[in-house]
């Protein structure tokens, strides 16, 4: 309706600048084409020019951080227990703990996993019994109200190496190493920033780069100046599988572990969801036949029509 | 018995059960065949198994570089470990799609190693370093994690 009025207004609208085209041709001074457009002409330009100051202003990406600040983005890496219908690799869990226990505990704690948790997913329970007995713990208070200390349960949360922060920045030229429980949840990059920054210390660290005295340069932390120093070497752990015990190798194992130590319920989301899926599309189907059967009086119903007697008249 | 691991293992209650044998046979070969398995399973596609290593060192060695490289790390391994990123990268920063940017950063060692000019600014090549440890841990990726288990 509003498309067929608008088409009448520009018929009419032509009509009328026809005739005036003619009454100016007829007065000698024919019309320049450049009055007919120049609204649209005016028009355009004010659009095209607002764009380019939009542009002008808001345009550029502005990076308060310089690259070297940002840190080099890590690589994406294939991780298989990251599809979504894999579960983590328990044989890669336990290669991964074990390069946590000989390698990383001894900065870095592990505050969040109890021992209980690593039953079943990385250690048997007699593995994770033997390992929580070698430390002890604080005790309840006994009749004396004296505090005695008691070989470790499974119950018990895997010790810390440093009493608290001001110890572990104190043992460490002021920096403090964090804990990894929920790291790999923690930082941008995830899994792939975790191994990239074991395995990225360059061998020698790029032309120019001032690194300050005690840091170490790494182009995957932000500002390449991590406390930190490269810890993983090949063949650093001797792992029971016999797997060989690359700088790479022991740096997927142990980020797998951390994945694991940050999303220890991984695998049964993984399962909850497709149990979502499953039961979702059988509720659909299920509906869909529900619909076709309360439907079919509808569906199958007949419409007659019966001519009404034109009250004995036959024709018009 | 294999049969009856499966039927156990697909048993709900299995894990409790797992807790109530003491440290005896069971529990520790359960692990133990995983191990094995999951061993097969990954060296399969990774490459060449053991027996196909002592083939390869007679045949292939004129076949193709590929070839050559893996037997390199090979004979090493008895020696001392490669780390297979290393050498990935390495083969990666060589490789064509690697090359301009590798021609950047070396022109900029060079001009930031060769200047001794005190007046001039302070320059580093850390961005240049970046995008080649870039392109070459791109291209690495894939290689590595078909070589790593």
């Amino acid at each position: 309706m509003l498309a067929r009025s608008r088409l009448l207004v520009g018929a009419v609208r032509n009509a009328a600048v026809n005739t005036t085209k003619r009454a100016a041709s007829t007065s000698a001074e024919a019309a320049s084409p450049f009055k007919l457009n120049a609204a649209g002409t005016a028009a355009t330009a004010v659009a095209i020019g607002s764009m380019a100051w939009y542009y002008h202003l808001y345009g550029p990406e502005l990076h308060a951080m310089t690259p070297v600040e940002e840190g080099l983005h890590p690589t994406k890496y294939p991780w298989v227990h990251a599809q979504y219908n894999k579960t983590f690799d328990h044989q890669a869990l336990r290669r991964g703990f074990q390069v946590y226990r000989e390698v990383c505990a001894s900065c870095h704690s592990l505050s969040r996993i109890p021992y209980r948790s690593l039953v079943g997913t990385v250690l048997t329970v007699d593995e994770a019994k033997a390992m929580a007995e070698e430390n002890e713990y604080d005790t309840e208070p006994n009749d004396e109200g004296e505090i005695e200390k008691r070989p470790g349960k499974l119950s018990d949360y895997l010790p810390s190496p440093y009493k608290n922060d001001e110890a572990a920045r104190a043992a460490n030229n002021g920096a403090l190493p964090p804990d990894l429980s929920l790291m790999v949840k923690a930082r941008h990059g995830g899994c792939d920033y975790i191994f990239s920054l074991l395995t990225g210390y360059p061998e020698e660290t790029p032309a120019g780069a001032v690194v300050p005295e005690g840091l170490n340069f790494n182009p995957y932390f932000p500002g390449t100046g991590i406390a930190m120093a490269r810890v993983l070497y090949n063949e650093l752990v001797e792992y029971e599988d016999e797997t060989p015990a690359t700088t790479s190798q022991m740096a997927k194992d142990v980020v797998e572990f951390l994945n694991w130590s940050a999303e220890p319920e991984m695998d049964q989301r993984k399962k909850m969801g497709m149990k979502v899926l499953v039961i979702t599309s059988a509720l659909f189907a299920l509906s869909v036949w529900v619909k076709r059967y309360k439907w079919s009086p509808v569906k199958t119903r007949k419409v007659a029509y019966a001519r009404p007697q034109m009250g004995g008249r036959r024709g018009h | 018995m294999g049969f009856f691991d499966i039927v156990a293992a697909a048993m709900p209650w299995s894990e409790s059960e797992a807790e109530a044998v003491s440290g005896g046979s069971s529990t520790e070969s359960t692990p133990a065949n995983s191990g094995g398995k999951g061993e097969g399973e990954a060296k399969d596609p990774s490459g060449p198994t053991p027996d196909d290593k002592d083939e390869g060192g007679d045949e292939g060695e004129e076949k193709e570089e590929g070839g050559e490289k893996e037997e390199e790390e090979e004979e090493e391994e008895e020696e001392e470990l490669v780390d297979p990123k290393e050498t990935f990268e390495e083969e990666c920063k060589e490789s064509k799609a690697c090359a301009p940017i590798k021609h950047h950063f070396e022109e900029c060692v060079e001009r930031v190693t060769g200047t001794t000019d005190s007046k001039a600014p302070h320059e580093d090549c850390v961005e240049e370093f970046f995008h080649l440890a870039h392109c070459a841990t791109q291209c690495a990726a894939p290689k590595l994690w078909a070589a790593l288990k």
